[in-house]
C-alpha cells in the first residue's frame, strides 16, 4: 500500500503488521499524552513531587535523554570534525537517535515546569548568571540544529526526492553539514556542561557543589566528557535494540566497534576524572562545608552508598575495561554488557545529581525523604519512549536511514 | 567617600531570633500565613507540600530518656547576602527568570510571583526549605476570602513562593514616611508579622547595620549563630541559645571536630 | 487554478512562516503568559481604606487584647494590642485565626432545627421568633408541671454578663443547675475553701516570682491566660529565675524549664508532701504564716514528718532523695517561690489533694498574698445587679438540689461539678432542657460514651453556639449567637492572674449571617416566659444591660478597650498571716493523700495512658482553624492517623516501630493510633494529644485523629467530688 514511499532495494514489513506496531506504541503515546494533559490542566499535584523531591523523575529523564542524546553531537565530531569516515554508515541514525533525545527533552520540561505558558520568560526574562538560562539557549539553538541534521534524511525519502526543489535543498545541506555539526558539537559542549553545572554550581548543597575552572565547576566537564563517552553507546544500544526487531544487520561490525572503541577509551578517561573528582569533593570540598562522604550515603531509606558503587565502578570501571579491550568487543554479549552498562552509568550519574541534590538534607535537623513517581509521571516519562518507538519506526520504514542496509540484506 | 555614605545608606534587615525564649508555640508560623495570604488545604500533614514560609522545626539532643532535651527553631527564609555579602544568594543567581533578586537596598530577598515559571531551580539550590512550590490552585472555602489582605498578591500553582520579610510592611511604612517628607524609618515603623505577634518576644527585627537597632548588638551575642554558617550563604537570620548542643545543630560538622 | 502537490506544499509552507513571522504568535505567548498571572479562579483582594478596630478575644479564657486590622468593610488581620495588660502585643495561633472562624464554613447561618436523627446532620431553617416561642413554650410548660430544676445550663465560663444572665435567668426561673465547664480552677477553688475559708479562684503574680516549681503544667503551652504565661517566662528567662519543671513527659513547658524532673504520674501529691517533709524538718517554713501553733498545721506537720520522708517519696515518685531534698532548699530559700499546679493546659481538674499539698508548699514559703506570690481572687465586682423576685414555682425549684450534687453534702465545698454530669443523668436525674454555652461538652468532657448517653436521655437540648461544633451536630435546635468579631461583650480574664482584667470585645464587622447575641436571645426568652422571669430582666436589649453594667467604666472600656481598676474587676482578697490553714476542716487527712487507682486491670493493661495538651491543638470549645492545624507536626497527625507517643524501650516491648499502626485499648474505648518514638516520654506511658478527632466541623479538623476522651473516664476524688483522674490504663497492640 505505502511501497511507494519505501526506500528502493530494502525490504520492509507488510503495512498492516506495521499500522499494528504503530497502533500499539500510539495506544501508549495516548496514554502519556493523558497524563500530560491531565498536568497540564490540574497542575504538578498530579505528580508524587514535593519539596524535597522538586527534581524528580522528569527532570532524571530529561538529564538522561540529553546524556544519552549526545551519541549525536560526538559522533557528527567523529564524523565530520575528526574525520572518522566509517561513522558516516551510523551518523545518520545518531541524528535521529539524538533529534528524539532533545524533543523529549524540550516536551518534558514543557510538562515539568509550574507555568508552562510562561515557559518562555526564560529567554525573555533571562539572567545570564543562571546555569539553567544556557541550557535552555543552547539546547534550543542545538535543537535546531539537530532539525536542520535531520531534515536531509527526510527530503532523501523517495517521493520528495523527486521534488528538484528538495532534492536540491537536500544536496546543497549535505555540502554544508559540516558546518551544523561543527556548531552542534559546540553547543552540545556547552549544553551539556551547563547542565553539569546546574548542580555543580549549588554552593548551598554540599553533596552537589564542586569546584572548578572559573565560573565552571567540574561536574561541567564531567557532563560533557559522560555525554560524549556514553551518548554513542546510546546509540549502538538502540541500533542492536533496531536491529533484533526488524532481525536484521543495519550497521557493518567494524563501525559499531570502532564507535565502542571509542566510547570505552573516552569512558575510561571520565571515570578516572570522575574518581578524581569524587575523591577529591569527599576529601576536600565537602569536609569543608562539615561532611564525610558517608553522611550523604548513610540514613538513606533506600540505595546507601551503593549507588556510588553501582554509579563507578559497575557502571564505569566494568564497562570502560570491556570496550577498551579488543577481546571485550569482539564478544557480542560483552559488547552490548559494556554498552549497557555504559548508558545505565550516564543514567545513574544524572539521577544522583539530581535527586539526591535535593533529598539529601543539610540541615542537621531535616531528614530525608522517600519519593516514588505517580503514575502520571512514569506515563508522561514513556510518552517520549513511544514517540521515539513511532519516530524511528516511520523513518526506518521510509527513509534510506541506514545506508549500508541494502548491502547487508541483499534482496534474496 | 562617596561609597562609604552609600554603604552606611544600605540596610541590612535581619532577624535574631531567641531559641531560649522561644516555646514552640507556633504564632509566628500562623501570623506569617494570615499576613501573607498563604493558602491552606485540607490535608496539611504531608509537611513537603505544606506551604510555611515561616516553619518552626523541632530538635532533640538524641539522649534517651531523661537526657533528652528539645528545642524550637524557627525558619523564615534566611535572605542569604551569599559569600562576601555581595547578593549572590545561593537561589538569586540560579534562577534562570530573574524571578528572584537580592536588593541591594535593604538585603531582602524578593519572589516575583508572576515571572515565576516554575523550574524550582531556587528550591535545589537553598539549602533551608525556605522555598515552597504551589503544587496546587490555592482554594478558600467559600466566603474565607474575605479575609485575604491586598498587601500581598495570592499566588497560582506552579510558582515558588517564600519569606519576604513582610516586604509590603516596609513599602507601607517607606510610603508613609515619604509623605511625611521623612527618608528614614524608625526602628518599630518595619517589623515582620512574625516578630509583631511572637508572644516571648523572642523574635527582633531590624537593620543589622544600624547600631541604633537591637538586632545590631544582639547579633554579637555570645550564644548568637546562624544556620550552616559553613556553607557560606552569610545569612541575615541569627540565633541564639545557651545550649551547646543547639548552638552546634546549626551547622554540620566532622565527627572529628572537636566541640 | 489547480492546487497540486507542489503548489500545496509551497503554500503550506510559505503561510507557516508568514504567521510565524507576524505578530500573532508572539502575541498569543504573551496573552496566555498574562492569563496565567491573573486566573479567574485565584482570587484578587479588594483594596479599600484600611482601619483597626481593638476588641478581646475571647476563644480561651487567656482574655488578649487583640486589633483586628480592616480594609474597607472586611476584616483582614487580628494582632495583639501593645500596651495590653494581658497580652501587650502578643497573640496565639488561635487568636491570630479568627477570621477563618468568623468567615468559615463552620459558621451556623440562621437557627436551625433538627429535622432527622441527633447528629445526622438534618436540620430545617427557622425564624428567631419562632425558634424563641418554642424555647419559651417548652420552658413554660415544664415550669408549670414543677419541673423548673430539670433545666440546665453548661457554659464555658461563669464570668462576665452573658453566662450571669444566663445562671440569673436559671436563678429566677427555678433551676440551680447552671455549670461550668471543668477546669483546674474547680479545684483551686475547694482548696481554697478549705485553707482560706472562702471560695475564691488563684491568682500567680508570677511576673515577680523567683522561683517556679510546676507540678506539670503547661506554663508556656496553654495553661492560665498563655500569651501572658510565655511572656512571663521570656522575663524569667531574661532575669535568670529557676524554672523547675516535674512531669513524666518532656513536654515544651519541661524543655524551657531549667530542671526537669521526670515523675511517676499521679505521684506529683507525694513529692510535694516530700518537699514539706523536708522544708518543715529544716525549719525553713515562714513560722508565722502557716501559724505553726494552729492545730491544722500541727496534723499536717505530723502527717508528712511519718509519712513522706525523702526516702518514701523516692519510692512513690521514682525521683532521687537527694534530688528532693536539694529542690526543698532551693524552694524555701528562694525569696518569692511559687509552686503551680493543674496538668497541661489547666482544663482539667485534679484531686483536692494534690491541690492542698501543692497549696501547702506555697503556704510554708509565707508567699500567699504576697507580691510574686499565689493571690485569692474573687469573682469579678463590676456585675451587681438588681434583686429580682421569685415566685413560689422559682424558690421551690432553686432549692432542689443540683444534677452535679455541687454545694450539697460531701460535695458542698464545689460550686460546679460538671465532671459529674454525664454520670448523674445516667443514674437517672432528670434533665429535660439543657442550654449549652460556648462549650462543646459532647467533645470536651472524659468519657465521650456515657455523656453521648446522657445527652441521648435529655429530650431538648438548645446550643447557642456560632458552629456546628460536635454539642451544636448533637442538639435539637441551635440558636447561634454572634462571633466575638461580631458582638459587644465583656471578656473577663480571670485565668490566673493575679490582677484580673476585663476587656471589652467589640464588633469588628457587622454580623455575617443571620445570627444573634446570645444575651439578647436569653432576654428575648426571658420576657417571652413572662412574669416573674421577665421582670427580672428590665433591659430593652443586651446591649443596655452591658452599658449599664460598666457603668461609668463603659467609657474607658470603649475607650481604652480594658479595665484593670481591682475595684470594677476583682478584688485579691487579703490574706493575713496566721490564717492559712493548711488541713482545714478535713476530718481524715489519709483519705486526700492516696493515690489515684486508675481504671482498669494492670494485667490487661500494662501501660498508662496520659492525655496531653499543645499549643497548636486547641481543645476547648473552639477547635483548631485550619491556619493551627496546618501547624501540627507530622509526628502528632498524619493524614487522618494520630500518633501516639510513645518511648522507644515501650515500642520494642511491645514490638512497635515508629510509624507502625497499634491498637490503643482502655477500659473505655480502643482506637487505631499510629506510633511516635520519643525520648522525652518515661517507659511505660502512651502520650495522646487532646483536641483532635472531632466528628463536627469542617473538613480541615473533622475526622482527623481521635478524641482522647472516648478513652478516658473520669474517677472521682472521695474527698471532694472533682475528676482526680490523670489518665488510664492502657494497652498497645500491634495492629
Amino acid at each position: 500500500m505505502d511501497s511507494a514511499l519505501i526506500p528502493k532495494g530494502v525490504k520492509r514489513c507488510p503495512t498492516w503488521q506495521f499500522a499494528l506496531w504503530i497502533g500499539a506504541a500510539g495506544a501508549v503515546l495516548l496514554w502519556g499524552v493523558f497524563a500530560m494533559l491531565l498536568c497540564w490542566f490540574k497542575g504538578l499535584n498530579q505528580t508524587n513531587m514535593n519539596d524535597s523531591y522538586g527534581f524528580a523523575l522528569w527532570i532524571w529523564a530529561d538529564l538522561a535523554v540529553i546524556a544519552l542524546g549526545g551519541g549525536a553531537f560526538f559522533t557528527g565530531f567523529l564524523r565530520y570534525i575528526v574525520g572518522k569516515d566509517e561513522l558516516k554508515n551510523i551518523i545518520n541514525y545518531a541524528v535521529l537517535i539524538g533529534f528524539i533525545c532533545y524533543s523529549s527533552a524540550l516536551l518534558i520540561l514543557a510538562i515539568d515546569i509550574g507555568q508552562p505558558l510562561r515557559g518562555w520568560f526564560i529567554f525573555w526574562h533571562a539572567n545570564v548568571h543562571s546555569m539553567l538560562t544556557e541550557v535552555a539557549f543552547c539546547l534550543t539553538c542545538y535543537f535546531g540544529v539537530l532539525t536542520i541534521e535531520y531534515v536531509p534524511l527526510i527530503l532523501e525519502n523517495r517521493q520528495i526526492d523527486k521534488v528538484p526543489f528538495f532534492h536540491r535543498i537536500s544536496h546543497n545541506l549535505h555540502e554544508i553539514m559540516a558546518v551544523f555539526a561543527a556548531t552542534g558539537a559546540f553547543l552540545s559542549f556547552f549544553h551539556q556542561g551547563s547542565l553539569g553545572g546546574v548542580p555543580g554550581v549549588l554552593f548551598g548543597r554540599p553533596f552537589a557543589y564542586r569546584e572548578g575552572l572559573f565560573i565552571w565547576p567540574w561536574t561541567f566537564f564531567l557532563y560533557t566528557w559522560s555525554a560524549a563517552a556514553c551518548g554513542p553507546c546510546f546509540t549502538i544500544l538502540v541500533t542492536w535494540i533496531t536491529e533484533k526487531i526488524t532481525k536484521k544487520k543495519l550497521v557493518k561490525q567494524n563501525v559499531i566497534e570502532l564507535l565502542a572503541k571509542i566510547s570505552g577509551w573516552m569512558i575510561g578517561t571520565y571515570i578516572i576524572a570522575k574518581i578524581i573528582d569524587t575523591w577529591y569533593w569527599a576529601k576536600v570540598t565537602a569536609p569543608a562545608s562539615g561532611f564525610n562522604l558517608m553522611d550523604f550515603y548513610s540514613n538513606n531509606p533506600f540505595y546507601g552508598i551503593w549507588i556510588l558503587i553501582l554509579e563507578i565502578v559497575i557502571c564505569g570501571v566494568v564497562p570502560a575495561l570491556i570496550l577498551i579491550t579488543e577481546k571485550g568487543r569482539k564478544n557480542p554479549v560483552m559488547l552490548m554488557t559494556g554498552i549497557i552498562l555504559a548508558v545505565l552509568g550516564a543514567c545513574v550519574n544524572r539521577w544522583v545529581m539530581v535527586l539526591q541534590v535535593m533529598a539529601v538534607p543539610v540541615l542537621t535537623f531535616e531528614s530525608w525523604a522517600m519519593y516514588y513517581p505517580s503514575w502520571q509521571e512514569v506515563a508522561t516519562t514513556i510518552l517520549p519512549v513511544a514517540y521515539g518507538v513511532i519516530l524511528i519506526s516511520l523513518s526506518y520504514r521510509y527513509l534510506p536511514v541506514f545506508p549500508q542496509e541494502q548491502e547487508l540484506n541483499p534482496e534474496v | 567617600m562617596k561609597e562609604e555614605q552609600n554603604h552606611e545608606k544600605a540596610k541590612q534587615f535581619g532577624m535574631v531570633i531567641d531559641l531560649d525564649k522561644c516555646t514552640g508555640c507556633g504564632a509566628c508560623m500562623v501570623a506569617c500565613m494570615a499576613e501573607n495570604n498563604v493558602p491552606f488545604k485540607e490535608d496539611e500533614s504531608k509537611k513537603l507540600d505544606s506551604i510555611t514560609w515561616l516553619r518552626v522545626y523541632k530538635l532533640t539532643n538524641g539522649k534517651p530518656f531523661p537526657d533528652t532535651e528539645i528545642c524550637y527553631l524557627p525558619r523564615p527564609c534566611q535572605h542569604c547576602g551569599g559569600k562576601g555579602n555581595h547578593g549572590h544568594s545561593p537561589c538569586v543567581s540560579v534562577c534562570p527568570a530573574t524571578a528572584t533578586d537580592y536588593s541591594k537596598e535593604t538585603g531582602i530577598v524578593s519572589q516575583i510571583y508572576t515571572r515565576c515559571f516554575g523550574c524550582r531551580y531556587c528550591m535545589a539550590a537553598c539549602p533551608y526549605h525556605a522555598r515552597y512550590f504551589n503544587w496546587w490552585d490555592p482554594v478558600w472555602p467559600d466566603g474565607m476570602e474575605k479575609y485575604l489582605s491586598p498587601n500581598v498578591s495570592v499566588r497560582m500553582r506552579g510558582i515558588v513562593e517564600k519569606c519576604s520579610f513582610c516586604f509590603h510592611r516596609y513599602q507601607i511604612a517607606m510610603d508613609k514616611a515619604y509623605y511625611e517628607g521623612r527618608g528614614e524609618l524608625e526602628e518599630n515603623e518595619y517589623q515582620t508579622a512574625c516578630t509583631q505577634a511572637c508572644p516571648a518576644n523572642a523574635i527582633t527585627f531590624g537593620d543589622l547595620n544600624n547600631s541604633g537597632h537591637a538586632v545590631h548588638e544582639l547579633k554579637k551575642d555570645k550564644n548568637a549563630f546562624r544556620l550552616l554558617e559553613r556553607l557560606q550563604t552569610n545569612p541575615k537570620v541569627y540565633y541564639i541559645s545557651s545550649r551547646e548542643w543547639v548552638r552546634r545543630a546549626g551547622d554540620n560538622y566532622l565527627k572529628t571536630e572537636k566541640k | 487554478m489547480k492546487i497540486d502537490r507542489r503548489c500545496f506544499l509551497s503554500l503550506g509552507i510559505g503561510g507557516a512562516a508568514g504567521i510565524a513571522l507576524s505578530p500573532l504568535p508572539w502575541k498569543l505567548a504573551d496573552d496566555s503568559a498574562i492569563w496565567t498571572q491573573m486566573w479567574p479562579w485565584t482570587p484578587v483582594p479588594a483594596d479599600g481604606e484600611v482601619t483597626y478596630v481593638k476588641s478581646a478575644c475571647t476563644l480561651c479564657p487567656g482574655g488578649c487584647g487583640i486589633s483586628v486590622r480592616k480594609v474597607g468593610n472586611r476584616a483582614v488581620k487580628i494582632e495583639g494590642v501593645e500596651g495590653h495588660p494581658v497580652n501587650d502585643g502578643g497573640i496565639c495561633p488561635l487568636g491570630l485565626s479568627g477570621l477563618q472562624l468568623l468567615y468559615g464554613p463552620t459558621r451556623v447561618k440562621t437557627p436551625l432545627k433538627r429535622a432527622g436523627e441527633r447528629g445526622e446532620g438534618k436540620w430545617i431553617k427557622i425564624s428567631w421568633e419562632e425558634a424563641i416561642a418554642e424555647v419559651a413554650k417548652k420552658l413554660g410548660d415544664l415550669r408549670e408541671k414543677g419541673e423548673s430544676n430539670s433545666v440546665a445550663c453548661i457554659s464555658g465560663s461563669d464570668k462576665g454578663t452573658v453566662p450571669s444572665l444566663f445562671k440569673r435567668f436559671l436563678s429566677v426561673y427555678g433551676s440551680p443547675n447552671f455549670m461550668r465547664m471543668p477546669s483546674i480552677q474547680d479545684s483551686y477553688e475547694i482548696a481554697n475553701s478549705i485553707s482560706l475559708g472562702f471560695i475564691a479562684q488563684s491568682g500567680f503574680d508570677l511576673e515577680h516570682a523567683d522561683f517556679i516549681l510546676s507540678f506539670g503544667s503547661g506554663l508556656i503551652e496553654g495553661w492560665g491566660s498563655p500569651v501572658r504565661m510565655i511572656r512571663a517566662n521570656s522575663s524569667w528567662r531574661k532575669a535568670g529565675i529557676k524554672v523547675v519543671q516535674v512531669e513524666s513527659r518532656l513536654s515544651n513547658s519541661a524543655a524551657k524549664s531549667d530542671k526537669w524532673i521526670p515523675i511517676n504520674p499521679g505521684t506529683e501529691y507525694a513529692l510535694a508532701l516530700g518537699l514539706a517533709h523536708v522544708i518543715i524538718r529544716e525549719s525553713l517554713y515562714r513560722n508565722d504564716f502557716v501559724h505553726a501553733g494552729a492545730l491544722g498545721f500541727i496534723r499536717f506537720r505530723d502527717l508528712v514528718l511519718s509519712n513522706y520522708s525523702p526516702d518514701s517519696v523516692e519510692k512513690i515518685t521514682g525521683i532521687k532523695k537527694e534530688t528532693i531534698e536539694a529542690l526543698a532548699v532551693d524552694f524555701a530559700r528562694s525569696g518569692r517561690p511559687v509552686a503551680i499546679c493543674g496538668r497541661g493546659h489547666g482544663k482539667a481538674q485534679s484531686s483536692l489533694g494534690e491541690l492542698l499539698a501543692v497549696q501547702a508548699l506555697n503556704a510554708l514559703a509565707g508567699n500567699i498574698g504576697k507580691e510574686g506570690g499565689v493571690f485569692a481572687v474573687n469573682d469579678p465586682a463590676y456585675i451587681a445587679w438588681p434583686a429580682y423576685q421569685v415566685d413560689e414555682a422559682g424558690a421551690a425549684g432553686i432549692k432542689k438540689e443540683r444534677i452535679d450534687g455541687a454545694g450539697n453534702g460531701k460535695y458542698g465545698l464545689a460550686k460546679s461539678l460538671t465532671n459529674r454530669f454525664a454520670g448523674a443523668v445516667n443514674s437517672g436525674l432528670p434533665v429535660s432542657l439543657l442550654f449549652v454555652l460556648e462549650s462543646n461538652p459532647v467533645y470536651s468532657l472524659p468519657d465521650t460514651k456515657a455523656v453521648k448517653d446522657a445527652f441521648k436521655k435529655i429530650p431538648f437540648i438548645v446550643s447557642f453556639s456560632s458552629f456546628m461544633d460536635d454539642t451544636a451536630l448533637n442538639s435539637d435546635l441551635i440558636l447561634p449567637n454572634h462571633v466575638y468579631l461580631e458582638r459587644y461583650e465583656d471578656v473577663p480574664a480571670t485565668a490566673g492572674l493575679s490582677k484580673p482584667v476585663v476587656s471589652l470585645a467589640r464588633p469588628v464587622v457587622s454580623p455575617q449571617f443571620n445570627t444573634k447575641h446570645a444575651g439578647d436571645v436569653i432576654i428575648l426568652i426571658a420576657k417571652e416566659v413572662g412574669s416573674p422571669v421577665s421582670d427580672a430582666f428590665p433591659w430593652d436589649d443586651y446591649q443596655a444591660c452591658l452599658e449599664g453594667t460598666a457603668g461609668d467604666k463603659w467609657k474607658m472600656l470603649n475607650e481604652e478597650g480594658f479595665s484593670s481598676d481591682p475595684a470594677f474587676t476583682a478584688q485579691a482578697v487579703n490574706t493575713s498571716p496566721g490564717k492559712f490553714d493548711l488541713s482545714g476542716g478535713v476530718a481524715d487527712l489519709s483519705i486526700l493523700f492516696t493515690p489515684v487507682n486508675l481504671e482498669g486491670d494492670p494485667k490487661a493493661y500494662p501501660l498508662l495512658l496520659l492525655p496531653y495538651d499543645s499549643f497548636r491543638i486547641a481543645n476547648g470549645y473552639i477547635g483548631d482553624p485550619p491556619f493551627v492545624i496546618k501547624t501540627v507536626e507530622d509526628t502528632v497527625l498524619k493524614g487522618k492517623d494520630i500518633l501516639v507517643e510513645i518511648n522507644p524501650a515501650t515500642a520494642s516491648a511491645n514490638g512497635l516501630s515508629a510509624g507502625s499502626y497499634a491498637i490503643l485499648k482502655t477500659p473505655k474505648g480502643s482506637a487505631r493510633v499510629k506510633i511516635n518514638l520519643f525520648d522525652g516520654i518515661m517507659p511505660g506511658l502512651v502520650a495522646m494529644p487532646r483536641g483532635l478527632g472531632h466528628t463536627a466541623y469542617d473538613n480541615y479538623l473533622a475526622g482527623k485523629g481521635i478524641n482522647v476522651n472516648e478513652l478516658i473516664g473520669t474517677l472521682e476524688d472521695p474527698a471532694s467530688g472533682l475528676d482526680a483522674a490523670w489518665g488510664i490504663r492502657a494497652n498497645l497492640i500491634k495492629a
